[in-house]
């Protein structure tokens, strides 16, 4: 119950950031893609499970407020929440700018592969330059933003489970 | 043991998720605006609409103070420049007001039909939350009489210049694509040539207008502004109502052994600045009435 409150405060935080506070804070034009943020930092903390869980439920939620067909969004979201889950527990760095580049890697593939569903099922037709422009500039955006989330987006993570809490 | 056990468990977990995900996009994509989905979509769109006016109204007063504080130099000379602008403005509107009372007075003397239109005033509350998507949230919903597909403009009511459509409605709040979308298409006019087109949304790039015959003259001392055609097909009113600026030519491409050449042509609403737009409802039922 915690837990579906939690998530829910989460993703509508994060829905709500992307609507109304980033679209005036854009890097050249562009605007972060926060619930991929999301997703993958609760799939860093909290394994793949989790990260499927919390994708599923926030792609959904953003495939709702979006033209193109729903459940895109919730697919790609749910495909990166676990592979960043996985790819996690084989990584054994202690960077500290570990949460970034996993932001942007995951950013930047669950773009690329959002819009690759979406020409598949024939919604999308944006040109390359500009899709490869959005891919890029997610990615960074979201690694810049990770520094300033993570905190709070640990504290929500570790707020799901009363058990322990997996850092690095 | 317990490992593995909690490895299958997310796995199935997964592939659970990952099936549904793809039950939804093939039924969403069947039904279209019809069923459950879009039932949960308005469920989702309402309950996060009075945040977003929430957030919103704090949000743009800081953002305008700031924008206000870097463009303080200016605003005195700008200020003296718009006045005069609006006392040219007041003449020009006062000699507007007497041709509309004549052309009135004539219409009604040919008993041509003149279209009423209900404009309902709302605030943009949201933006789209996607980078391939234009699209904004306003605060009125199908509660104050707001239908999809209704035409939304901006500016006053005897100069409107076209934002967009409405795409999805709830209760309480409306999502607008802009013209600017990749999916926005609008039959317009040059205001000179009087040479019809198609105008297409290009996301960030200037919107293009297609399907103009090939000798088309644009003029190029002077700018040319392209507006909204009222037709009627089958009987069947279109979209927009005559007359709205969708905004002016930046360039024409005309080759000489095209079949059609194209021209672009930029908006004349700009979109980051938009904060009150009015949704434009002409009598749906006066328009299955009329022959």
């Amino acid at each position: 119950m915690r837990r579906a409150v939690v998530l829910i405060a989460v993703i509508l935080t994060a829905l709500l950031l992307q609507t109304t506070v980033f679209p005036e804070l854009t890097l050249l034009g562009i605007k972060p893609e926060l619930l991929y943020l999301v997703t993958v930092v609760f799939a860093a903390l909290r394994g793949p499970e989790e990260g499927a869980l919390v994708g599923f439920v926030g792609g959904l939620a953003q495939d709702f407020m979006l033209n193109t067909p729903k459940g895109i969004t919730a697919l790609t979201l749910t495909i990166l929440g676990y592979t960043v889950g996985l790819a996690r527990q084989y990584i054994t760095s202690p960077s500290p700018l570990l949460p970034a580049i996993l932001v942007a890697l995951g950013t930047a593939a669950g773009v690329a592969f959002h819009q690759g569903v979406g020409f598949l099922i024939g919604e999308e037709d944006a040109p390359f330059g500009y899709l490869a422009k959005v891919v890029l500039l997610t990615a960074v955006y979201g690694a810049i933003l990770t520094p300033i989330f993570y905190p709070v987006l640990r504290r929500a993570a570790a707020a799901t489970h009363a058990g322990r809490v997996v850092r690095f | 043991m317990a490992i593995r056990q909690r490895a299958r468990s997310t796995r199935v977990l997964v592939v659970i998720l990952v099936a549904v995900s793809l039950a939804i996009i093939t039924v969403d994509y069947r039904s279209g605006d019809a069923g459950p989905l879009a039932a949960a979509g308005r469920a989702v769109n309402s309950a996060i609409a009075p945040l977003q006016r929430a957030v919103s109204s704090v949000v743009q007063p800081i953002g305008d103070f700031f924008s206000s504080l870097a463009r303080l130099p200016s605003l005195a000379e700008r200020n003296r420049a718009l006045q005069t602008e609006v006392d040219d403005l007041k003449t020009v509107r006062q000699a507007n007001q007497e041709l509309a009372r004549r052309i009135d007075s004539l219409e009604q003397l040919l008993g041509l039909e003149t279209i009423t239109v209900r404009s309902i005033p709302a605030r943009v509350i949201a933006s789209g939350v996607s980078n391939f998507e234009w699209s904004v949230t306003i605060d009125r919903g199908s509660d104050d009489g707001i239908l999809v597909n209704m035409p939304v403009v901006t500016g006053a009511s005897d100069g409107p210049r076209l934002v967009g459509r409405v795409l999805r409605v709830t209760p309480i709040s409306s999502t607008v694509q802009l013209l600017i979308d990749r999916d926005f298409a609008v039959p317009g006019r040059l205001s000179t040539s009087k040479e019809m087109g198609l105008v297409e949304g290009r996301g960030e790039d200037d919107l293009r207008m297609d399907l103009l015959s090939p000798g088309v003259e644009v003029s190029e001392t002077q700018p040319e502004s392209v507006f909204t055609v009222g037709y009627r097909v089958n009987g069947q009113r279109g979209l927009y109502p005559p007359g709205l600026l969708i905004g002016t030519v930046s360039r024409a491409f005309s080759e000489p052994d095209s079949v059609e050449s194209y021209v672009t042509v930029r908006p004349a609403v700009d979109f980051s600045t938009l904060e009150y737009v009015l949704v434009l409802a002409r009598g749906r039922s006066d328009e299955e009435v009329a022959p």
